[in-house]
């Protein structure tokens, strides 16, 4: 999901270093001393997700874990995904540095949009926990694959058809992370629930 | 349910193994009259039926083609062309590569000691990242979130 160099157009670029400015500036405002660390431990966990690569029949996928990465972290996902995707641009070449701006906005924005949209089911029974980090993962490949083909079609791409490749590609990829998020998110919320963002959640209980 | 949740949290990341993603390899050399081109994701993953487009130094198309199976594309070298080659990959939305021949490899005679040069430059490019690369990675940002818990921890203490 990480563009390559020399792909989009300096508009495209310009709009997604934008974003991702005003996306980080809110993201690190947001963060709390007491989540910095659940910043650095999500931050890593994205860092070296994109490693793991996942064979299944003749298609090969890998891990993005925005989908969770935004579900505990809320805004702060922002500047965890930045910090992520610059060092995997520096050590790994994955993905542009010119591109940086847009990559993040590809990745963290459904993550933040997860994170408003599913963390309200969270704790309110097992079931609507998974369900809500089921969610959360599915919809945050699905809207990360549709911004990225929202970037290429600025950049002459032909919308609907690039689009329906790539959501098509990555539907396997939101599945996998549909069920990593759901059972993380279960499995955090019953032995540490202080790392999900909702304070409510975890003080009553 | 907790047992059961750590177990299949714990099988997940076990099923899966690492490997390299993203990364858009095209790696090109001029032998015995030809242009061999070779494109992969890494770690064995050839970028097939992708297309090609090989243009000089001023934007000149001198050739257009298409990876097999094998990520694999050999091409005669054109006419004698004053220019670096350069060849570009589209290996699919938003995936692109691009890798340059200089002219003197195109007019310079093969040895066997080029080639070996060439391929050891090859298997060097197709290496995965190194787990000294991912580790300091994870460092840089446990530090970069130390310096952030430092900054916040002045902020939120009231002026003296």
């Amino acid at each position: 999901m990480h563009i390559s160099e020399g792909v989009l157009s300096g508009p495209v670029l310009a709009a997604g270093l934008s974003i991702t400015i005003a996306g980080t500036a809110v993201g690190l405002k947001k963060i709390e001393y007491d989540q910095m660390v659940h910043v650095a431990i999500l931050s890593s966990a994205f860092f070296v997700a994109s490693l793991i690569h996942i064979n299944i029949g003749p298609v090969s996928v890998h891990l993005i874990l925005n989908g969770i990465v935004g579900l505990l972290l809320g805004p702060a996902a922002f500047p965890a995904i930045l910090t992520a995707l610059v060092l995997q641009s520096l050590f790994f070449q994955y993905g542009g540095l010119t591109a940086l701006g847009v990559n993040a906005v590809i990745m963290a924005v459904p993550a933040v949009l997860s994170y408003y949209l599913f963390s309200p089911l969270l704790g309110r029974s097992s079931r609507l926990t998974f369900a809500a980090g089921f969610m959360a993962g599915v919809f945050s490949v699905g809207f990360s694959s549709f911004l990225l083909g929202i970037a290429l079609w600025f950049t002459n791409e032909e919308f609907l058809k690039t689009c329906i490749a790539i959501i098509s590609a990555h539907v396997p990829v939101m599945l996998i992370e549909g069920i990593i998020t759901g059972f993380c998110v279960s499995f955090l919320l019953k032995v540490y629930p202080e790392i999900i963002p909702n304070k409510n959640l975890w003080k009553n209980r | 349910m907790k047992i059961f949740s750590f177990f299949m949290v714990n099988c997940l990341f076990i099923f899966i193994s690492p490997a390299m993603a993203h990364k858009v390899i095209v790696f090109a050399w001029a032998e015995a009259g030809m242009i061999h081109i070779e494109s992969s994701f890494g770690s064995n993953r050839p970028a097939k039926n992708c297309t090609l487009e090989i243009k000089t130094l001023d934007g000149t198309m001198v050739h257009q083609g298409i990876t097999d199976n094998q990520g694999l594309h050999s091409f005669k070298i054109p006419d004698f062309q004053d220019s670096d080659l350069i060849v570009y990959l589209n290996a699919g939305p938003g995936h692109s590569g691009r890798w340059t021949i200089p002219k003197t490899e195109l007019v310079g005679e093969t040895t066997p000691e080029k080639i070996e040069k060439k391929m050891a430059e090859k298997q060097s490019l197709e290496k995965g990242p190194s787990s000294v690369r991912i580790i300091s990675g994870i460092v840089i940002i446990f530090g970069l979130a130390l310096v952030g818990a430092w900054i916040k921890k002045k902020q939120s203490k009231p002026d003296a």
